[in-house]
């Protein structure tokens, strides 16, 4: 549908520069293409990639959201303290995943009813719900205490079902459904009609307030999913958690090709960003870089391939 | 109008949320009215993102508390920008003296000149000042400490074993101290760093950096972590490894000295934060009286094991 | 033929899947005006990029005085004195009539500083040349469509330019402004500037041009002196085959009432009421400003009403959204097509079925993909339009083809009552004719149509009744057996006393 012959080439180069910058590291370090260490990837990866999948939505509808960090902060650490407080598994994640939704509706209100930019809207509650993590939680760690409820939340993050690590089975479902939403439901055209062009799609009698209230419910919902396996993982909650990761999660989704305009790239595209990231980080850590070059490296690799797909659009 | 209005509502609705938080949280309140503005001491911390600083702060103020002192503590955020503000705003307080815990040693050092210029003497905590006169540098010695956890593994692993050293935010003194301090103790014996990397003292990158050094070593025996949140998320990835290693880390926050005694972390170097805040506004105390105090004192560090 | 400036001989232009220009020929002279016709999509706009540099031809030649030149890009072509001044305004509206003429090329002082004192009294030479009265430090966006276009021909004079080329520069001005374009584009001519001029406007060929060449679908067609052709002869070089009747009026009875509109008050409008029959056009005539098109939108809940009533098929509705109006069988089919009426970037079946996703998908809000195909298929064959698929982004489309996605996106949506906002703006001869069947059709099945248009002629041949408006309220309404152009224009300029 949307897969014109540019989208494929789009498609096919990031997926291209992926497999290419995998095989030199494969080259370099012979542990890198282990069934373990691709695992291990996939469960880096599997944070920055579900925030980026909401960031998608997001920015296809040429917005941008700030926030999911502090999402994942204030849900990550609600969802500790209700099981450090003895709540049952399943009420906690679902509370967590409910405030992440309402909060990013609340962004989407603010957004298309308060006609405020997406980058102002989005800033104010990043600041303003890291605030409130660091209130909420005192500044401190917030653990999840060691009792059996705590065990099994832990397993969310750190467990493996038929040998693979669940976080990856969750971002599998994630992309699965966005994949779905974005190609093949009417919400989905709505979002790159929107991104494309905002006043055609409202004279074509579609309600583009309730299209932007969606995705910024998506990003703050698949926040809030992070944080509770980031949670999960390490069974506390930091105060501190997530900041900087709208910047990962941006970069994911620019890599994969998507325009920061709108209307243009794909949800593939941003899975593939998300891996090129971490696997980047990855390779940094196996090949023992030193940590004041791998800051250097990682912005060029940025760079790079944002200057590859502009050249490539450019001269279609 | 309408717009007006509601505006006029959000600041009264947001001035009266600051004004109920801040009631409780600053023991200083009646600053304006309090004509003994002389006995006033500032605290500017560099961040209560962590912690470490968290306690440092509690310390000061339990400290204050127990003196009858009037204590205005202000947050850098990590900022030396926003710390160089913070102090501006001290001296027009005209707080008797300014307890600093700089964000950076360099950076600083305008901020203590500028105390300087208007006589009120600084004291600084945890890391020092380059430039600018304090009247006292209070913290426990980072090299020492990096060197007492350097001998612990040395002990633990009788001279010999590969040991992974995780890193604190590049170019922080306290990375470059506790790595010292480690790497002068275990230099002679036969144990060796297969990896140094850095995780930024933060918990989840502590996990993910850890995660790959286990996949690139076959084998490790000891992790040193420059902070407690770095060797609680290395203690994270190990378990999910199912590997047997020994985590040293440093600072002995809660959750550190839970997993030290429950036998999941071997060891943590515990500094004595709250005890560096306390003896800050002791020795403002002392320096609002008159009396002479140390130029250096050293706040003891100790081993925390099982 | 000594006095050719350009020559342009075999441009062949290909585009991943079409084939845009086949050995096209253009020469133009120095000191006359060529006129470059041909319908939408026949290539004129690529022949015309291909010049300027923004397009790279595929293969052929472009001579300058006898030289072969090739550019790479606009800056390229302005230096040896080509200027084009385009059909879309490519003004910045937040800026000021002087700083869009010399955007780019500010004249500074010795610090690099503007010159903002040369700037402005440079800009309102010219300006007074244009016969334009406001100031130079005037908001673009403060003027008119017809002011907006002043100003971009003022760009194209302010490059100094030996050639200028201009892309239906009339379609938005009003007769006075054309007036005195023309009387500028005389003087150009006099001093010895080439014009090619690209242009529907059949009557502005023959008043001012002195040659023609033809395009059709990317192939050249000829090259005529003006004094060879008359209309029918050229309207038949452009679409291959000679044309009936220019406005196919058939004559159905109308039905019952399917819009009424009952004492409309907004901001915009004032006391608006009439009724549209089932099988009805009604012609909506007026200057510009007059407050047609905010009444079409207010109709169609994109402008608030302050009082009044509406009925469909006798029941008031409340429309409050343009989706509301659709889900009462009301739509509206926008006279500014880029700004919103196709969205560019998606493809035509995505266009077409824009407006009625909800009917084409099921549970969850899956779209079924075969029908959504099927319903583009439709699309293109019943309004021909021209393209390589229903895949194809709407943005690679020509205007007239373009405009028949905005038709077909409103049409899918099966309205009881459809308002057509200026349809053949910028739309060729043929594409026109092609329109006026299409209107005719939904006639005929007993659709209501309100068409909005500048056109008097297209007005008059096409209108049932013919609703007049003047500083948003209506002015009279007219049979159209007894109106003619002057009545329509009295009523228009807000003489009352004529009103029937």
């Amino acid at each position: 549908m949307m897969m014109t012959i540019k989208g494929k080439l789009i498609r096919n180069k990031s997926l291209f520069v992926l497999i290419l910058f995998s095989l030199v590291i494969a080259v370099l370090n012979p542990r890198f293409l282990t069934v373990n260490n691709i695992l291990n990837v996939l469960r880096q990866t599997s944070i920055n990639s579900i925030i980026a999948a909401g960031m998608t939505f997001v920015i296809l509808t040429g917005g941008i959201d700030l926030s999911v960090g502090s999402i994942l902060a204030v849900t990550g650490a609600v969802a500790a303290s209700m099981i450090a407080g003895g709540a049952n598994l399943f009420a906690s994640v679902m509370t967590a995943l409910a405030i992440g939704a309402v909060i990013g509706a609340f962004n989407g209100i603010v957004i298309s009813k308060g006609k405020i930019q997406p980058f102002i809207a989005t800033l104010a509650t990043m600041t303003l719900l890291r605030g409130y993590a660091m209130v909420f939680t005192d500044g401190k760690p917030v653990s999840t205490g060691s009792h059996e409820v705590a065990g099994v939340f832990s397993s969310i993050g750190a467990g493996y079902f038929l040998g693979v690590p669940i976080p990856i089975y969750v971002m599998a479902a994630v992309f699965a459904l966005a994949y779905y939403i974005l190609r093949h439901t009417r919400t989905g055209r709505y979002v790159y009609s929107l991104g494309c062009n905002e006043e055609a799609t409202v004279y074509s009698g579609i309600n583009a307030d309730r299209v932007k209230i969606f995705v910024y419910t998506v990003s703050g919902f698949l926040s809030a999913l992070a944080g509770i396996i980031i949670t999960a993982r390490l069974s506390s909650a930091q105060p501190q958690a997530g900041s900087g990761y709208e910047l990962d999660a941006i970069a994911a989704v620019v890599l994969g090709g998507t325009s920061l305009s709108g209307g243009v790239g794909s949800i593939f595209g941003t899975i593939i960003g998300a891996l090129i990231i971490g696997v980047l980080n990855n390779a940094l850590n196996l090949m023992d870089v030193s940590s004041y070059y791998q800051l250097l490296l990682k912005g060029l690799v940025i760079l790079v391939a944002v200057l590859l797909d502009r050249k490539q659009k450019s001269s279609k | 109008m309408k717009k007006a209005l509601i505006l006029t509502m959000v600041v009264i609705l947001v001035a009266g949320l600051f004004a109920g938080c801040a009631a409780p949280a600053a023991p200083a309140a009646p600053a304006e009215t309090n004509q003994e503005g002389a006995k006033k001491v500032g605290l500017v911390i560099s961040t209560l993102n962590n912690p470490f600083f968290v306690t440092l702060k509690e310390g000061a103020e339990a400290k204050a508390k127990e003196l009858g002192m009037d204590l205005v503590v202000l947050d850098s955020q990590n900022d030396p920008a926003k710390e160089m503000a913070n102090v501006e705003d001290l001296i027009t307080k005209s707080v008797a003296v300014i307890l600093i815990n700089p964000t950076d040693s360099d950076a600083v050092g305008n901020a203590v000149k500028a105390a300087n210029s208007k006589n009120i003497p600084v004291i600084t905590l945890d890391r020092g000042a380059n430039a600018g006169d304090v009247v006292a540098h209070i913290a426990s010695d980072n090299v020492a400490g990096g060197k007492m956890a350097g001998e612990f593994i040395i002990k633990q692993l009788e001279g010999k074993g590969k040991v992974v050293e995780l890193e604190g935010i590049a170019g922080t003194s306290a990375a470059r101290d506790r790595g010292k301090g480690f790497n002068e103790a275990i230099q002679g014996a036969g144990i060796e760093v297969v990896a140094k990397q850095t995780a930024d003292f933060d918990r989840t990158k502590g996990l993910s950096v850890m995660e790959n050094i286990l996949q690139a070593q076959p084998e490790i025996n000891a992790v040193f972590a420059h902070n407690d949140e770095m060797a609680l998320g290395a203690l994270q990835a190990i378990k999910a490894s199912g590997r047997s290693i020994m985590v040293v880390g440093f600072d002995a926050t809660d959750d550190a000295v839970k997993a030290v005694e429950s036998g999941e972390m071997a060891a943590t170097v515990a500094q004595q934060p709250a005890m560096i805040g306390s003896l800050g506004v002791e020795n403002a105390a002392k320096v609002i009286k008159g009396e002479s105090i140390e130029k250096s004192i050293p706040v003891d560090l100790k081993l925390v094991t099982k | 033929m000594s006095n050719i400036i350009i020559q342009m001989r075999g441009i062949t232009k290909i585009f991943p899947g079409v084939k845009a220009l086949d050995s096209v020929n253009l020469n133009i002279y120095k000191g006359k005006i060529m006129a470059l016709l041909g319908e939408n999509g026949a290539g004129k706009s690529t022949l015309m990029k291909i010049l300027t540099g923004v397009y790279e031809k595929t293969s052929g030649e472009i001579q300058l005085e006898g030289k072969a030149v090739s550019f790479s890009n606009t800056r390229e072509s302005q230096g040896i004195g080509i200027a084009i001044i385009h059909q879309e305004l490519n003004l910045i509206p937040h800026l000021s009539i002087g700083e869009n003429i010399f955007l780019g090329r500010e004249p500074v002082n010795r610090l690099r500083k503007i010159d903002w004192q040369k700037l402005y009294k440079d800009a309102g030479t010219i300006m007074k040349r244009l016969g334009i009265a406001e100031s130079p430090e005037t908001q673009v966006s403060e003027l008119s469509i017809g002011k907006q276009q002043m100003v971009e021909i003022a760009k194209a004079l302010s490059l100094d330019a030996q050639v200028i080329i201009m892309d239906e520069p009339t379609g938005a001005l009003t007769e006075k402004e054309t007036e005195s374009l023309f009387r500028v584009i005389r003087e150009l001519k006099e001093e010895g500037r080439s014009i090619v001029y690209i242009s529907h406007r059949l009557k502005e060929i023959f008043e001012i041009c002195d040659d023609v060449t033809v395009l059709r679908d990317g192939q050249f067609i000829g090259e005529y002196p003006v004094g060879d052709l008359d209309e029918d002869k050229v309207i038949e070089l452009m679409v291959g085959r000679k044309l009936s009747e220019q406005f196919p009026r058939i004559s159905c009875r109308p039905g019952k009432a399917a819009l009424e509109v009952r004492n409309l008050n907004s901001p915009l409008v004032k006391e608006i009421s009439f009724e549209v029959k089932q099988g009805e056009i009604v012609g909506i005539a007026g200057l510009m400003g007059s407050g047609r098109t905010e009444l079409a939108r207010t109709l169609y809940g994109i402008y608030g009403k302050s009082s009044g009533e509406i009925l469909i098929d006798g029941k008031p509705v409340d429309i409050k959204s343009p989706g509301q109006a659709i889900w009462n069988g009301l739509v509206y089919v926008s006279e500014d097509r880029k700004a919103n009426g196709v969205v560019l970037g998606l493809s035509i079946k995505e266009n077409v079925s824009l407006s009625v996703l909800q009917r084409l998908s099921g549970l969850l809000g899956k779209i079924d993909m075969r029908k959504e195909a099927a319903m583009a298929e439709d699309a293109i064959r019943s309004m021909s339009i021209r393209t390589s698929g229903p895949m194809q982004q709407v943005k690679n489309l020509s205007g007239g083809n373009q405009q028949k996605v905005s038709l077909s996106k409103s049409l899918a949506a099966k309205p009881k009552v459809l308002i057509l906002d200026e349809p053949t703006r910028g739309v060729d001869v043929g594409a026109k004719k092609e329109i006026y069947d299409i209107m005719n059709q939904f006639k005929k099945e007993g659709m209501s149509i309100i068409m909005i248009s500048s056109e008097m002629p297209e007005i008059l041949g096409m209108s049932d009744r013919i609703l007049v408006m003047h500083e948003g309220r209506i002015a009279g309404i007219i049979d159209y057996q007894d109106a003619d152009q002057e009545k329509l224009m009295r009523l228009a300029i807000g003489k009352k006393e004529v009103a029937l």
